[in-house]
């Protein structure tokens, strides 16, 4: 059982305040996300809860208990890092078991957990390596096994795949998502990518300017997202966000409509030329020049018969827009 | 909430205690004791006693010059040697490699002995040196006989020992001037003298800086190399600020070898503060 | 390789062989020559060859003080290039990691060792008091507080290449800052390492100067002051006296042939960044 909480938890550094206030409930077992453009806060909110930063003010607590003053060590956390910090004078063998020889467990205890750690995410045959020789992905399960073997309450993982190609990062999303299920285990994820937040959390928290914009689960955050930030933050390719005179006309200050929420019809209120297309084969995204609301994207079917200066028609469909 | 940190100062204490002690004590002790007649037991204060009879003395006086022309001698030729032997050991030429062990090794050579095998090489009239000259027709001069010549012998012993050290940091410099600066200037049809004035000289100058600072603060400071060669003669023509502190020592006059090493600290906090400021305000500017 | 390329160097190999090689070959004559040959001074093949007998007799010389004087550098190098690594690498590692306003004091010192020439009779002073004058550990402390400084820095500017990541990933792992250091940063310090105690050794092996003040005695004689008081001993015994420098030339030159990276990397350490 871990539930971790957080209370009115601000961070300064030195004049600069950088997280301003944060109230959050992560449940025990759940796969929280924190997600927001660099700056806004969500590694250093990471690392106050991993105890290697100090909060300016309020309080973290974990299973109800105020580990604010608590050395990393002892609050039952395990963090993977985005460069991965293996050590790398250490085999994988000593990586993984480096916290218990430290914490001096008998070494046929750290041998078996070691092991077992190892053969969870199949690095038996590398445990006599050093980090040096490992691809990517392997020290990525190093590094995520040295986190296992501490059997911590709570995972902290600070963007850990962004070191990783494409394909490879795809591959250890679902790895990732398989061994949240598998062990259960509360899981605090921080990323910039909102592909990985939507894919992999349980619950999404969006971060800007050091605070909190809205909590939820992905699919609350699609379809209702509280402000023009989180609007624009979560969905590819972005909300399209219109203000000015368009907004004024539907009765509010920024109005916005997702590009898969646009159709093609001949009477569409907005018409303009289209300036250039991204054919993705199962989609075509088209950029359209409108009069009525300037430039939109709109999300259409791959085999949309159009040319760059086509002109074209688009309307917003029924209940699928935001106001703000 | 306030957590201890991980990077505790005590980390700092065992050395801090060991510099301080044997180091800045010393150091700040020694401005006291430079205003004192001094047997290491009792100090009396003389005022500027000492310092007066420094400048008075005529021998302390020509330590003192000394000091200042051997320095910048041999800084002065070790930055410019230095240099040109860099680039002629970075021009890939034959045996290059086995050039630059050979210019370093005197670096890492007993000072002493290098010392006493030059005073035999300069041996007015059996030293080698004097009768490869005499075989060519020339008359060799007493290198370390001469009082006029003494210094500068001693000063030309002391680059042949440094100049490795010199070389080996325009080496490092060298290499990480990008060679598309070379290849940009040659298409603009620079000349290879053009390059070296344009090119080389301006993009090395962080070597330089440390050239000159470190040969300036050990020509400054220099003791073994004088004391094996010349003990400071003929007479005291070849004295500098180091010899006269370890004469004075031995004579007992604590007080006044300690107002020379004040006199000695002023004088590189002088010469090589400013111009070091100087160099990395210039270089900031560029 | 071009024409030219080839006979520079050739031609730079002719001069420094006579600038750079023949003093030391000059060395080696003088030290396997007989006492009257050697007296003539003459730059020539030796007639007879006396290495083995010379050897002996200088290392027998004053009742086998050469060896004492071995003895006594080595004890003095091991033991200041020792501390000097261990305490300078903990004074990196906080410089580097910890900011405060200490740190620009920690830099103010760190700077005065460069460049302050040590004032010596204060020194003898500090040391008298504090009964380490004219004895092996207080001349293995001097070593080591004078070379301090160079070591700090070079450390902290290797510290800065090693993520704090690995800090932090020890501090979770539940490591305390000794073991931090010494488990996971002193591991990873080793090629700068290697060349400070290569360096330092060089150093402190040939020093002259502060063995002249801070240890005399007879009891205490260092190699670079046996070949100083051998000088005017052997003053008709040149032969024996060039053998001293050729034996002191020997470990450096075995070091450098060892470690010639190492050395290379370590004096030039401050040349790009200036």
């Amino acid at each position: 059982m871990a539930r971790v909480t957080l209370k009115n938890v601000t961070k300064s550094f030195g004049a600069v305040e950088v997280i301003k206030g944060v109230n959050l409930e992560v449940d025990d077992g759940e796969f929280c996300v924190f997600v927001g453009p660099s700056g806004c806060g969500k590694s250093t909110l990471l690392r106050i809860i991993s105890g290697l930063e100090d909060t300016t003010s309020g309080s973290i607590e974990i299973d109800g208990v105020d580990v604010s003053g608590e050395e990393p060590s002892k609050r039952g956390i395990a963090m993977v890092f985005q460069s991965y910090a293996l050590y790398p004078h250490l085999t994988v063998r000593e990586n993984i078991g480096f916290g218990l020889s430290l914490a001096k467990l008998p070494k046929a205890e750290i041998k078996a957990k070691v092991d077992a750690a190892a053969e969870k995410l199949q690095l038996t045959d590398y445990l006599d390596r050093k980090p040096k020789a490992l691809s990517g992905g392997q020290r990525q399960r190093v590094a995520i096994g040295r986190a296992i073997v501490r059997d911590p309450k709570v995972f902290l993982f600070d963007e850990p795949l962004s070191n990783l190609d494409a394909a490879l990062r795809s591959q250890m999303r679902i790895e990732l998502t398989d061994l949240h299920a598998e062990l259960g285990a509360t899981m605090i994820y921080v990323t910039h990518d909102q592909v990985e937040a939507m894919t992999m959390a349980d619950k999404i928290v969006v971060l800007n300017a050091g605070k909190i914009e809205q909590v939820g689960s992905p699919m609350e955050l699609y379809n209702h997202p509280v402000s023009p930030f989180v609007a624009g933050f979560i969905g590819s390719p972005k909300m399209n966000l219109l203000e000015g005179d368009v907004a004024k006309g539907m009765g509010c200050s920024t109005y916005g409509v997702r590009p898969e929420h646009l159709e093609i019809t001949e009477d569409g209120i907005w018409g303009g030329k289209v300036r250039h297309l991204e054919r993705l084969g199962a989609d075509t995204v088209v950029y359209l020049d409108t009069k009525e609301a300037g430039s939109v994207v709109v999300r259409t079917v791959g085999d949309l018969a159009v040319k760059v200066g086509d002109v074209l028609r688009v309307r917003p469909m029924a209940g699928k827009e935001h106001k703000f | 909430m306030k957590r201890k940190s991980h990077y505790p100062y005590w980390f700092v204490f065992p050395a801090a205690v060991i510099f301080t002690t044997l180091f800045l004590v010393p150091s700040v002790a020694s401005l006291w004791f430079s205003f004192t007649r001094w047997d290491l037991f009792h100090a009396e204060y003389i005022g500027l006693e000492n310092f007066v009879q420094f400048f008075k003395e005529p021998f302390l006086v020509q330590g003192m010059v000394n000091t200042v022309i051997f320095a910048f001698v041999t800084s002065g030729m070790k930055t410019v040697l230095g240099l040109l032997l860099a680039v002629l050991l970075t021009s890939g030429i034959f045996a290059q490699g086995f050039l630059r062990i050979l210019v370093f090794f005197p670096v890492l050579v007993s000072t002493i002995g290098v010392g006493i095998t030059f005073t035999r090489l300069m041996h007015p009239t059996k030293g080698a040196i004097n009768i490869a000259l005499a075989h060519m027709g020339i008359d060799g001069p007493g290198w370390l006989t001469d009082p006029s010549l003494a210094l500068f012998s001693v000063a030309l012993v002391d680059v042949w020992k440094g100049v490795g050290l010199a070389t080996l940091i325009y080496i490092a410099g060298l290499a990480s001037i990008s060679p598309e600066y070379y290849e940009a200037s040659r298409i603009d049809g620079a000349t290879r003298l053009q390059q070296f004035w344009r090119v080389t000289v301006p993009l090395v100058r962080p070597a330089t800086v440390t050239v000159i600072t470190l040969s300036l603060i050990g020509g400054l400071r220099s003791f073994d190399i004088v004391w094996a060669m010349t003990k400071g003669g003929p007479g005291f023509s070849s004295d500098v600020l180091a010899s006269v502190i370890y004469k004075q020592y031995q004579a007992g006059f604590y007080g006044l070898s300690t107002a020379g090493n004040v006199i000695l600290f002023a004088l590189v906090a002088l010469i090589v503060i400013p111009l070091v400021s100087w160099m990395n305000r210039k270089e900031v500017e560029q | 390789m071009s024409r030219r390329q080839l006979w520079t160097g050739i031609a730079a190999l002719c001069v420094s062989l006579f600038i750079f090689v023949v003093p030391f070959v000059f060395i080696l004559f003088m030290a396997v020559k007989d006492k009257r040959a050697a007296s003539k001074l003459e730059f020539s093949w030796p007639t007879e060859w006396h290495l083995w007998a010379n050897l002996i007799e200088v290392v027998e010389a004053r009742n086998y003080m050469l060896l004492l004087a071995y003895f006594n550098s080595t004890v003095i190098t091991v033991g200041a290039v020792s501390l000097i690594v261990i305490f300078s690498a903990m004074v990196g590692y906080i410089l580097q990691r910890r900011h405060s306003r200490w740190n620009s004091l920690i830099w103010a010192g760190v700077m005065a060792g460069l460049m302050v020439p040590p004032a010596v009779v204060p020194t003898i002073w500090v040391l008298q008091n504090l009964g380490l004058f004219k004895t092996i550990h207080g001349m293995v402390l001097i070593q080591t507080a004078y070379g301090l400084s160079f070591a700090i820095l070079l450390f902290r500017s290797f510290i800065s290449t090693i993520p704090r990541d690995l800090d932090e990933a020890a501090i979770i792992d539940g490591a305390k800052p000794l073991q931090i250091f010494f488990r996971v940063i002193l591991p990873l310090l080793k090629p700068a390492t290697v060349t400070i105690i290569v360096v330092q050794s060089i150093a402190i092996f040939n020093d002259f100067t502060n063995p002249l003040y801070y240890l005399p005695g007879k009891e205490n004689v260092t190699v670079q002051l046996t070949l100083f008081n051998f000088q005017s001993q052997f003053v008709s015994q040149l032969n024996l006296l060039f053998m001293n420098i050729l034996l002191i030339t020997i470990p450096p030159l075995i070091v450098y042939i060892f470690f010639n990276r190492q050395i290379v990397a370590g004096m030039t350490s401050g040349a790009v960044k200036g």
